[in-house]
């Protein structure tokens, strides 16, 4: 019957689903699908929405538009039981406060099946002996579970999952903190499961290199949209992952297997001198913590200023240690302030302009940057100033213009600001 | 147990034999229903909410029923209708878990987390023994002496209407959460692992909570507010018998009306003519008891 219905409808899809937490949406819009016997990993930065992805299609979260259908059917229109036997969930790490022993944990798995009259009867425990041979954890059966070691734990947890005898198992990071041996031995329990029951896997996974191994299909997820789907080859690519990662990252191909391996560039930073070179950045209101942070870390030194004291760019640059020009809190920034920030940035080596909003008070920061283009030194404007213009008559706005057409240059991510910044320093 | 003013069977052939026996053998019966209540409240309570500290009065609803118990009595109602002061109890403490609920899933999407019930729960609970303290000191001499005795907890047999009805309470009680047990097992590993093996976590909470807070609700209403039984009880036959709720329900329940009984009977007994509330026997002779056993078996009940 299976068989029938896979010939029509993928094991999972995804149509248009918006999902997330009161008040608080993390998928917008996301479609997709898993077709049977798929091993599919689920990638992307921190907080894009993997795991809230993976609770949609479990129907523990409610889509607020789009439907989530597993085996063409509606996944909140199946009855909980009837979900259990179809989609099958390892979380990240399974807590059992009460000392359970595994073997009763693994029983688990069969409440749903059993309904509430029912008893474990001896298919049930075929079932379960089953799993247990299958993750091999028969021989820890009278063990308590929380006593086991962490790999030993997760392929309990697998065991009891499979004791659902799902047709699409998902594994939310289950294996991202597992030692290298046990990490191999769960994924090749997986991998047996996609290859000889075709078993439809779905992987939630941060390590890129592991995923490209072992997946026929990658999903990559960012900011609760879908950014690449195809094989491995097709979604990592360095442009594309540098961009959604907002790093470096290489992709190379192994000379040996020709498998993929996705790595920082870590070996540069290791011989980064550094710069010698000293950027001063306009900000205030929190918009320049970011920059402060990427600019140390490619090794320049950092001024910037003129800040508001108890602004929280200026508390960060304290924090930090940079040179900073300082007014008093809540006044507009007087002349003989920014005299002082020009002397800083006399001896700084270019000017980055933050998302700082621009009202009347803090106009005048952007004659620095003018300053800065008139003594022939680089200047980078964040872009869009119009959008947090409060000055009268968009006077900033009117302002970066001026600067653009006198050859300042636009940014719009930090990623992107220093290569902008290194070639126009070399 | 069983025993004349000393110990030992009461002569039979005597009209005032009997008598006593019968006394005694309601009495035994009620401590049987009351304590079977209290702990497997006690044992729903912990699964659900995952928490050794986890009661019938963690989530203020010993102290809701007690209130509505309290108000039952002093308004004179228990002794005209004998069905009220259950029935009353019982509302009054759904009436409490419903507010504990409601304030505990503010702000989190209709799903409290365990930490906001049992805050909530223990602040509410204090509210509602503030009220009965408020309404004892404004009593009447009278109505001061019986709701301080009723709260000292006793188990002396109530009208055999009340008895009949509220044991029959207790008995579907324990039937209902006996029939969720296995529930209960997937919910001691949360409510999501609960939700991804296929178990309608919200409904088992909702019914799991109802019918502990029946039981708890009907014991107060029974016997007054005994701590103790519904704490303890369910740890040590945790420790004794494993936590697999499909024995764990009858066990403790089991366990719970034996260890009232025999509490009862020292309470009477102890410094006979004088009887002990039998509330401050559980703690004091079960008290160092269950710790011998939870220090040797622990690790068989909780992590």
């Amino acid at each position: 019957m299976i068989e029938q219905r896979s010939a029509e409808s993928p094991a999972l899809a995804f149509r248009e689903v918006s999902s997330g937490y009161r008040g608080r949406e993390v998928l917008h819009g996301v479609s997709f699908s898993i077709a049977e016997g798929e091993f599919v990993s689920l990638i992307g930065p921190n907080g894009c929405g993997k795991s809230t992805l993976l609770k949609t299609a479990a129907a523990l979260v409610r889509p607020s538009s789009g439907s989530v259908l597993v085996y063409g059917r509606d996944v909140r229109q199946l009855r909980h039981a009837e979900r259990a036997s179809l989609v099958g969930v390892v979380p990240q790490k399974l807590e059992s406060p009460m000392s359970f022993s595994v073997g009763e944990l693994v029983m688990n798995g069969r409440t749903s099946a059993m309904g509430l009259f029912g008893r474990p009867g001896p298919e049930d425990e075929d079932i379960v002996e089953r799993a247990m041979i299958y993750t091999d954890v028969l021989d820890l059966r009278d063990r308590y579970f929380m006593e086991l070691s962490g790999g030993e734990q997760q392929r309990v947890a697998l065991a009891m999952v499979l004791a659902q005898e799902p047709r699409i198992v998902m594994l939310d990071e289950s294996i991202a903190h597992l030692d290298i041996n046990h990490r191999q031995e769960v994924l090749q329990i997986l991998m047996n499961l996609n290859r000889d029951r075709q078993m439809t896997v779905v992987l939630v996974s941060h390590d890129l290199t592991l995923s490209a191994q072992i997946s026929d299909r990658l999903l990559l997820l960012h900011a609760g949209r879908l950014a690449a789907s195809g094989t491995p080859g097709e979604v990592l690519r360095p442009e594309l992952l540098s961009r959604i990662y907002q790093c470096d990252l290489q992709v190379h191909k192994d000379p040996w297997n020709g498998e993929l391996q996705v790595t920082g560039d870590l070996s540069l930073l290791r011989h980064r001198k550094p710069q010698g070179k000293r950027v001063h950045v306009i900000a205030g209101g929190g918009s320049g913590i970011e920059l402060y942070r990427r600019l140390l870390l490619e090794g320049y030194s950092v001024s910037t200023g003129v800040l508001n004291r108890l602004d929280s760019d200026a508390e960060a640059a304290r924090a930090l240690d940079l040179e900073v020009v300082l007014e008093q809190p809540f006044s507009a920034v007087s002349e003989a302030r920014c005299r002082d920030a020009s002397t800083l940035v006399e001896s700084s080596v270019a000017v980055v302009v933050a998302e700082v909003p621009f009202g009347s008070g803090n106009l005048i920061n952007l004659s620095l940057a003018e300053e800065s283009l008139r003594q022939g030194k680089p200047v980078f404007l964040a872009a869009g100033t119009g959008s947090r213009d409060y000055t009268e008559g968009l006077a900033a706005e009117r302002k970066t213009d001026e600067l653009v057409a006198r050859g300042a240059r636009i940014w719009s991510s930090v990623h992107e600001l220093i290569p902008l910044l290194q070639q126009s320093l070399q | 147990m069983l025993g004349p003013s000393g110990i030992g069977l009461p002569d039979m052939s005597q009209p005032a034999g009997a008598s006593i026996m019968a006394l005694r053998f309601g009495r035994m019966l009620m401590g049987l229903f009351v304590g079977a209540a209290l702990s497997a409240s006690g044992v729903v309570f912990q699964a659900l909410l995952r928490n050794p500290l986890a009661e019938p009065y963690v989530l203020g609803v010993s102290g809701g029923a007690g209130l509505g118990a309290t108000v039952s009595i002093l308004a004179g109602t228990s002794l005209a209708m004998p069905l009220s002061l259950p029935v009353t109890a019982f509302v009054s403490a759904v009436l409490t878990l419903m507010t504990v609920y409601g304030i505990a899933s503010q702000g989190s999407g209709g799903s409290p987390s365990v930490y906001s019930l049992i805050l909530s729960g223990v602040i509410v609970s204090a509210i509602c023994s503030s009220l009965i303290m408020f309404l004892v000191s404004t009593a009447s001499v009278e109505g001061l002496h019986n709701v301080i005795w009723w709260m000292l907890g006793n188990l002396q047999p109530v009208s055999l209407q009340q008895q009949l009805f509220s044991s029959s309470l207790v008995l579907c009680g324990i039937a209902g959460i006996w029939l969720l047990a296995s529930r209960f097992n997937a919910m001691t590993l949360g409510r999501e692992m609960a939700h991804y093996q296929g178990i309608n976590a919200g409904a088992v909470i909702l019914a799991g909570l109802l019918l502990a807070t029946l039981l708890a609700a009907t014991a107060v209403s029974m016997a007054g507010m005994i701590g103790f039984v519904g704490l303890i009880v369910p740890h040590v036959m945790r420790a004794m018998f494993g936590p697999d709720h499909r024995r764990l329900v009858p066990l403790a329940s089991l366990g719970g009306g034996a260890f009232l009984v025999l509490c009862d009977a020292l309470a009477r007994t102890v410094l006979a003519p004088v009887e002990i509330p039998v509330g401050v026997v559980t703690a004091l002779a079960g008290g160092p008891f269950f710790l011998l056993i939870l220090q040797r078996r622990m690790k068989q009940a909780w992590n």
